[in-house]
């Protein structure tokens, strides 16, 4: 099993319940165009972006303001936001703001080197090894240099061979664990130096999305009554019994009460802002980081507010907040729109896409390539679009593929590789025929979604109102627990199930979804040459092998209708027209990707 | 009596501990608290869900974690409460004080703002009963009560916050809309004020005149932006109520009130200088321990001078005292008020229970408090307005109906002394009990307007536990909700037993 899609914090992976539980009609947007333009809605006069990276700024001096934010309800939970319990997409929201990494995801998931921090670059292939260079003036906030020893720690935090008698039992409660197994001898360097290098035990494609850089390791040390020195060659060795200390401190040192904060002396960060103040329920205010090495962030406060969706739109309108990142919804949508120049609004499709997906189980009717013929033949892809995504946006379009988005460069060249638009249009006539061959004509298909969820809903309705005509006999079995241990999906009781994935920065995380076998084949999908191409593009380092194999792996899955991929879910958040720099992204980090950037204009 | 109490007070217990074990299954089983991470496509999804099963003892039965949280909660009887962390790792406790102290604040004064104008209402309308009076203001307290909080909540934030905020940058009310308040106002005045057609007539054309001119002045003077009052009128308004309390009660002719009213008056003057500096800046004690002078004093000049009357002369003279040092709280407000504009551009922010990180002295905070206290509280008195108002009229008219009030109108007393010495107080029986309860209830948070308005409260902690499956912060809500719901029960079943001896079995 991979971790590393954790280990990006928010921008990868885990939060799909988010996407999941969008369950209102909401739409795509620019479409092919969406990175491109992710300038658009920046407001007046921010800095033009050369790519989707951040934007240069230039030489900056922070601006003495105060910018409000609200991602969503949730409260603030920990400084330490890498145990299972306090991961939350809204808790990275705050804590990423804290902590800088060697890379960050660009608008369209591309992935970036943070120079400020430092650099990295691939030494040897085999076996993989990487070399990391901290930056020289790179220090926390105390003024404790940041160096080797920290890097050495982020390791010891993700590895389960430092543990209490089993791996079962780790001592560091961590949300991503496999670092001590895919890079065994963990960070090499002086433990006080600037320079380390980590190599792999087996070729790792995503290699550039590990973490190497956590929480200072000075104040872990000093916390459990060690020298830096003393941890970093505890870690080393291994020696978990020495390490007992530390890692309760990790696990529970900044667990506060809400509305306290860690005392600042255990919470210097490495990141543009510090924990400013905390009042419980309401926000969490970060100030500048004035011993920041990297660019200055443009304004000084940064305060997130914990506010509902449905407070957002007047509370923007009202300047209590000036950046807002509400669920999208026609309705939302709407609303933000009469406030006419007053706000901008950042639209764009997000790095979540939605798909039916077919239940392979033995003695399923949907093991039948013909009958899966016939059903995308007759799914209204299109319609569906039109009727429940353009509302929001004109622009949307269909999705054809699964491993990249409409909006990343290589879409269109991978789709034109892997699918000749066979079922761009309906074609009743055509499913009625393999129907009626099959002798399957009445052939019961339930749709099997987590409800409610209206959107979903709809999706459906237009499917049975379409397909029926076919022949098909469509069911919505949409449920509460269609998910859950012994639910519809457990059971395998489905034909069809329509959910969505969140794609991540990772370039083999299709791997558990398509290849015999993985934990997340939830239809029991098996073909031996998919799981070969997975096979191949995850032992290899060649970004062209990537590609290659990718095109093969999604004409596959084309000719053997795994699923049918159906759009890209929709982005929404709006900032006030007095706010520069804020930038839609399609990645998980949300629309406060860029905050430090984010400055009033004057 | 003490085996009664002894009694309830057991099954008062019984009934909480029931009632915990049966809330704390149905929580566990009200969903699947692995739920978001069941439909994640993280590739440790597994070892996530493991986490967090072994974290929340999800393995355990029922039994086995019910009790690990009744031991828990039962330290709370020696006073070392644990009531578990939440799903996120947080101590429980600590979300509690949080989410209870910010509940307190919002309900408190909307429930006491209820009681007061709801019974004053409800006395009103039953006295003018059937009058045109009568059907307007039931007509529009059942309109409150029927409001839903949510819609309501956003008209006000679109009116008295968002339109207030943008017409105070440049306060601007045309000579047409002044006119249109002016009879608006009139007309309104007319109908509480009530007595004969001309009467009426006179205070329509007054307040028609009067306000459209006070309007334009205030403007004039930029009052909504500077706002002043100033000694002056704070002597004349406390005078003029000393003045009108000593009519109204004993009459203008009773010296030993009028004179300790009087010298009240002076003091309060007095008071206004030699205090004005400090309040220039206080703190919350320096205005408590004004507050208690401001009884205290007047009480003790009443008694000393009031002879006979001195009950009369007392309560004559606190009035004056605490409404003169309100004005002068007020006069500090005005004076506190343009400073405010400048750290607070925008006074009313549509959520948030205060400004984070607001800078200035004691007076911006307490107006920043204030003007965020401002619209919950609209809205919860005006939605619970009903009940008060409609228990008081019926508890009222069932009142005025009774032998002992016709008894006491023919023994020729005047009509205020029947209504508000005979039958108001005989009324007020009934509507003790339902204000204790309702009390109780309101503890429980008021979920819709905590969520609209952005402050965790009560209702807030209990609604997240629930969506996430996460019993202990349920069950901390449980734990106060209930024992406030039983202990006010408990609380009026004793004094329905001292009141009444025949409920004692």
């Amino acid at each position: 099993m991979r971790f590393q899609r954790v280990s990006k914090a928010v921008a990868v992976g885990a939060a799909l319940a988010l996407a999941l539980s969008a369950c209102a009609p909401g739409g795509g947007d620019t479409g092919a165009d969406a990175s491109k333009d992710a300038n658009a809605g920046g407001g007046n006069g921010s800095a033009e972006a050369a790519n989707s990276g951040k934007a240069d700024l230039g030489d900056i001096t922070t601006a003495d303001d105060t910018i409000n934010v609200t991602v969503g309800a949730p409260e603030f939970i920990s400084y330490n936001g890498f145990t299972p319990n306090t991961y939350s997409t809204y808790n990275s929201a705050i804590v990423d703001r804290m902590f800088a990494g060697f890379s960050y995801f660009g608008t369209d998931g591309t992935l970036y080197p943070n120079e400020a921090l430092g650099s990295y670059e691939k030494v040897s292939d085999d076996p993989l090894t990487i070399k990391y260079t901290i930056a020289e003036d790179a220090k926390w906030s105390d003024g404790t240099p940041i160096t080797v020893a920290d890097s050495v720690f982020a390791w010891a935090v993700q590895n389960l061979n430092l543990n209490e008698g089993s791996k079962e039992k780790p001592l560091f409660n961590s949300v991503s664990v496999d670092l001590g197994d895919t890079v065994p001898e963990g960070p090499q360097g002086d433990w006080d130096g600037k320079e380390f290098t980590v190599e792999f035990a087996e070729p790792d494609p995503d290699w550039a999305l590990q973490t190497w850089m956590l929480h200072p390791a000075h104040v872990v040390a000093e916390e459990s009554g060690m020298s830096t020195e003393e941890l970093v060659s505890a870690i080393r060795a291994g020696e978990s019994d020495k390490l007992k200390k530390a890692a309760d401190f990790w696990n529970e040192g900044w667990m506060t009460d809400p509305g306290k904060l860690p005392d600042e002396k255990i919470s210097p960060v490495s990141g543009p802002y510090k924990l400013g103040s905390w009042k419980a329920g309401e926000s969490v205010t970060l100030v500048a980081n004035e011993n920041y090495y990297g660019p200055a962030p443009a304004t000084k406060e940064l305060t997130f507010r914990f506010l509902e969706d449905a407070s957002m739109v007047q509370a923007l309108q009202n300047k209590d907040v000036d950046v807002i990142n509400p669920q999208p919804t026609v309705d939302t949508l709407a609303q933000l729109e009469n406030l006419g120049d007053a706000v901008a609004i950042q639209k764009g499709d997000t790095l979540t896409w939605e798909h039916l997906d077919f239940n392979f189980a033995e003695g399923n009717a949907m093991t039948n390539l013909e009958l899966r013929k016939a059903f995308a033949m007759c799914v209204p892809r299109q319609q569906i679009v039109d009727n429940l995504v353009k509302p929001l946006n004109p622009d949307a379009i269909v999705m054809n593929a699964r491993e990249v988005f409409p909006f990343q460069d290589n879409y269109q060249e991978v789709v034109d590789a892997s699918y000749d638009g066979r079922y761009d249009e309906v074609d009743i006539e055509g499913a009625k025929k393999i129907l009626e061959e099959q002798d399957a004509v009445g052939t019961e298909v339930r749709i099997g979604y987590s409800a409610p969820n209206e959107r979903r809903a709809n999706e459906v309705s237009a499917i049975k109102s379409s397909c029926d005509e076919a022949g098909f006999k469509i069911v919505d079995s949409g449920s509460a627990d269609f998910f859950s241990p012994n639910g519809a999906q457990d059971r395998g009781d489905y034909e069809v199930a329509l959910f969505a994935w969140a794609g991540s920065g990772q370039i083999t995380s299709g791997q558990n979804i398509y290849a015999t076998g993985k934990p997340q084949n939830f239809g029991q999908y098996s073909n031996p040459e998919v799981d070969a191409a997975w096979e191949t593009l995850a032992s290899s380092l060649d970004p062209a092998v990537h590609a290659e194999q990718t095109k093969k792996i999604e004409k596959l899955l084309w000719d053997d209708l795994f699923g049918i991929p159906v759009f890209a879910h929709p982005g929404l958040s709006a900032s006030g027209s007095d706010i520069q720099n804020v930038r839609h992204t399609a990645t998980q980090d949300q629309i406060v990707w860029n905050a430090e950037q984010w400055v009033r204009a004057e | 009596m003490w085996k009664f109490i002894a009694k309830r007070l057991g099954s008062a217990l019984a009934v909480l501990f029931a009632a915990s074990l049966l809330l704390y299954v149905l929580v566990i089983n009200s969903g699947d608290p692995l739920k978001d991470l069941r439909e994640s496509n993280a590739d440790n999804r597994e070892y996530l869900m493991a986490q967090r099963v072994e974290y929340m003892n999800l393995d355990a039965p029922w039994y086995g974690r019910y009790w690990d949280w009744l031991t828990g909660a039962s330290k709370c009887l020696i006073g070392q409460c644990d009531l578990g962390r939440n799903i996120n790792g947080v101590e429980v406790s600590g979300l509690l004080a949080n989410a209870a102290s910010s509940t307190l604040r919002l309900v408190v004064l909307a429930t006491v703002i209820a009681a007061v104008l709801g019974i004053a209402i409800g006395v009103l309308t039953a006295i003018r009963q059937y009058s045109g009076l009568d059907y307007i203001v039931t007509f529009l307290t059942f309109l409150f009560f029927s409001l839903p909080v949510f819609w309501a909540a956003v008209l006000l934030k679109e009116y008295l916050a968002i339109s207030y905020n943008d017409w105070l940058a440049d306060p601007q009310i045309s000579v047409g809309t002044s006119i249109a308040i002016g009879i608006v106002v009139g007309l309104v005045l007319q109908m509480f004020l009530g007595g004969s057609l001309k009467r009426r007539g006179i205070t329509f054309f007054a307040s028609a005149v009067f306000v459209p001119l006070v309007l334009q002045y205030s403007l004039w003077l930029n009052f909504y932006r500077y706002p002043q009052m100033g000694p002056a009128i704070i002597i004349v308004l406390t005078a003029l109520l000393a003045l009108s309390a000593t009519a109204m009660s004993v009459g203008l002719k009773e010296k030993r009130v009028l004179y300790p009213a009087l010298i009240t008056v002076v003091l309060v003057l007095a008071m206004y200088y030699a205090t004005f500096y400090m309040l220039l800046e206080p703190n919350g004690w320096i205005l408590f321990f004004g507050l208690v002078l401001a009884v205290v004093i007047p009480a003790a000049i009443g008694r000393f001078m009031g002879g006979r009357l001195r009950k009369a002369a007392m309560s004559v003279s606190i009035i004056t005292g605490v409404a003169g040092a309100a004005l002068t709280i007020i006069d500090h407000l005005f004076r506190a008020w343009p400073r405010f504009l400048d750290v607070k551009g925008r006074p009313i922010a549509t959520i948030g229970s205060s400004t984070a990180n607001l800078e200035g002295g004691f007076w911006d905070h307490f107006l920043d408090n204030g003007t965020q206290l401002l619209m919950p509280t609209i809205l919860l008195a005006v939605i619970s307005l009903a009940s008060y108002s409609r228990y008081t009229r019926s508890s009222m008219l069932e009142v005025q109906r009774q032998d002992y009030i016709r008894t006491a109108r023919s023994k020729g007393l005047s009509e205020r002394t029947v209504i508000f010495r005979h039958a108001f107080r005989n009324a007020m029986i009934p509507i003790a009990t339902i204000a204790a309860f309702d009390f109780a209830g309101l503890i429980g948070g008021a979920v819709i307007t905590e969520r609209v308005f952005g402050w965790k409260g009560m209702g807030e902690m209990f609604a997240t536990g629930l969506d996430h499956v996460d019993p202990a912060p349920v069950m901390a809500f449980f734990l106060v909700t209930g024992t406030a719901a039983i202990l006010f029960n408990l609380l009026a079943d004793i004094v329905y037993a001292l009141l009444d001896p025949r409920i004692r079995v």
